[in-house]
């Protein structure tokens, strides 16, 4: 381990700069030529959405030329149009993904605030020992639970259905904890003034509580809607009627069948992609803010 | 008096806490019970009968050439946590003040790690086609005339999965390590600057000892969240080609999803729980050297 310190760094600067004003403009050269190469590197990391929209109107002749063909020579729609229409179209997938992505993600948020609001706001027998065992759980891999879960879900007769991804899916762990740590951050005088005029938990929870929690709550919304919406394993598992299928098993659906037809995976993917890109757009804040905040979820 | 506000308390804990606990208790612990009772039973689906067989599956494991290809092949995967955080960590660096259009610049760096794992396994397998992808083509450009066969081959199909997964968590990496540079206090960074430390010496002895914690917490979460995973390769590879990207989460699924041995998958899925369970204690203890900082 070095040390944290610079006190002991030697002073290694024999050429420094005189002026003030040169300084200045040193930083900013400086500043430039870094905000260009860090803007290199995104364009990079981007590019395999950039190639993916561009062969998506390509002909399909044109997929592979090299070197790249980043604008089309003409936009064909033909793929897109592929995609969103025929049996099983985009249309029902992403109906099937927002039915399950909402009611789970309203599900879970709600239900994370109460037991979130026990844990940090009610004193009671046992409450270290159950989050204790809520604790232990996030341990435990989803694929421990695979197995037991299809047997069970096939047992009470919602193996198939939507209800095996939104039932499960309104229980989140995670946003247990991820409340529990914004609520215990609420100081307690709040509450106690409100005890004080006789009110009782409920009254603070749903008049206090939640309304002072409004961007925690945002934020775990758009972070579990994220997480249902690209949701691939579970849909895998519990689901195997095409009607029913989501946007993830909707595309691996779409390239199984048309995997030759590169032109058209290109444009199924971009179907999939889009809505998530559009809620990080719009719900960006929460989202970096929240997955900064989450990184002990496991 | 005190007594019976105690047994109030109690009861409303339990209602708030209730909803929440019938679901952990449905999906959670009764399946993860039920797996550790089925480890020990030849349980198959649809099979007629069950029984118990003790330490057969675990033995079987032990036994299985293809259990510890999976390990293996699930180590190379864990090579890209860290290379991805030692790419986050210079991005955020750099894009933690020094920077124009920051926030655009965060945003693009981030956007694989919210876009659908299985989208973007298709736009690499394509990109990673061997006789005429665009990496090939390029490669081929810079004059490499043999160029890997990237998916195709069981050499390299591990590490292309490497590649995706690198570019995937960079973005989630770099959100942390930004979270924790900004915890930096200015005067530090400010000190070094005065004693004359270059930009590279701050970041040596100032930045990085500093964000150290970070570096630990991260390069645990993240093998614990890869070593989850499988949906990535499950759509690009199906664990092929032979068995060279079958990683030990991918071969849980196959073994009760597509031969339906489900008593040995579940001895499986416990065993890869014992490794994430290293991984969390390792995390616990690191996390009480970081509280100290």
């Amino acid at each position: 381990m070095e040390k944290p310190l610079a006190a002991n760094a030697k002073p290694t600067a024999p050429h420094a700069p005189k002026g003030k004003v040169r300084m200045e403009s040193l930083t900013q050269i400086r500043r430039i030529i870094l905000t260009l190469l860090m803007s290199g590197f995104a364009l990079l990391m981007i590019m395999p959405f950039i190639w993916m929209i561009s062969t998506s109107f390509k002909s399909p002749a044109d997929v592979f030329t090299y070197p790249i063909q980043w604008i089309p020579s003409s936009l064909n729609w033909e793929h897109h149009i592929k995609v969103w229409s025929g049996a099983d179209t985009f249309a029902t997938y992403y109906l099937n993904s927002l039915k399950i992505s909402l009611i789970s993600t309203i599900g879970a948020v709600f239900l994370s605030a109460f037991a979130a609001y026990g844990f940090a706001r009610i004193q009671f027998k046992g409450r270290e020992t159950l989050f204790l065992i809520y604790l232990s759980m996030m341990m435990v891999p989803p694929q421990v639970l695979f197995v037991p879960k299809f047997l069970m879900f096939e047992w009470v007769g919602i193996y198939n259905t939507h209800w095996a991804l939104i039932l499960p899916g309104m229980f989140t762990i995670f946003g247990v904890f991820m409340l529990r740590q914004f609520f215990l951050s609420v100081p307690s005088e709040i509450s106690e003034a409100a005890f004080i005029d006789g009110a009782g938990h409920l009254r603070i929870f749903f008049r206090l509580i939640l309304p002072l929690a409004k961007p925690a709550l945002a934020t775990l919304a758009i972070i579990d809607f994220s997480w249902h919406w690209n949701d691939y394993e579970n849909a895998l598992v519990f689901l195997i009627d095409k009607d029913l299928y989501t946007v993830p098993l909707g595309l691996q659906n779409f390239i199984l069948e048309n995997n030759v037809d590169y032109n058209g995976m290109m444009a199924a993917a971009t179907a999939g992609i889009i809505p998530m890109i559009i809620v990080f757009l719009v719900g960006q804040h929460y989202i970096i803010q929240g997955v900064a905040g989450s990184a002990v979820k496991g | 008096m005190h007594k019976s506000w105690m047994k109030r308390q109690s009861r409303l804990g339990y209602l708030f806490i209730g909803p929440n606990m019938i679901g952990v208790l449905l999906f959670f612990i009764i399946p993860a019970v039920y797996s550790f009772y089925l480890m020990f039973t030849d349980y198959k689906f649809m099979s007629p009968e069950t029984h118990f067989v003790g330490l057969d599956n675990i033995r079987r494991m032990m036994n299985d050439d293809l259990f510890g290809v999976a390990l293996r092949n699930t180590f190379v995967f864990l090579l890209a946590v860290p290379i991805s955080m030692g790419l986050a960590f210079i991005v955020a660096v750099a894009l933690n003040k020094s920077v124009y259009w920051q926030k655009t610049l965060r945003a693009l760096y981030f956007m694989p790690y919210i876009t659908s794992g299985v989208a973007i396994a298709f736009v690499w397998m394509l990109l990673f086609q061997p006789t005429s992808g665009p990496i090939n083509g390029f490669l081929r450009g810079l004059g490499i005339t043999n160029p890997p066969g990237w998916l195709s081959t069981t050499e390299w199909s591990m590490y292309a999965i490497d590649i995706i997964w690198i570019w995937f968590m960079l973005g989630y990496n770099m959100i942390i390590y930004l979270a924790a540079l900004q915890e930096i206090p200015e005067e530090l960074v400010e000190a070094a600057k005065i004693d004359g430390a270059r930009p590279w010496q701050t970041i040596r002895q100032v930045i990085w000892p500093l964000v150290s914690p970070t570096t630990f917490l991260l390069l645990i979460t993240g093998l614990i969240m890869t070593i989850k995973n499988f949906g990535i390769i499950q759509a690009i590879t199906q664990g092929g080609p032979g068995n060279s990207t079958t990683v030990l989460s991918l071969f849980i699924y196959q073994n009760a999803f597509r031969y339906y041995e489900m008593g040995y998958a579940a001895a499986i899925s416990w065993a890869l729980f014992a490794i994430i369970m290293v991984f969390t204690v390792l995390q616990w203890i690191g996390q009480k050297r970081w509280v100290h900082y």
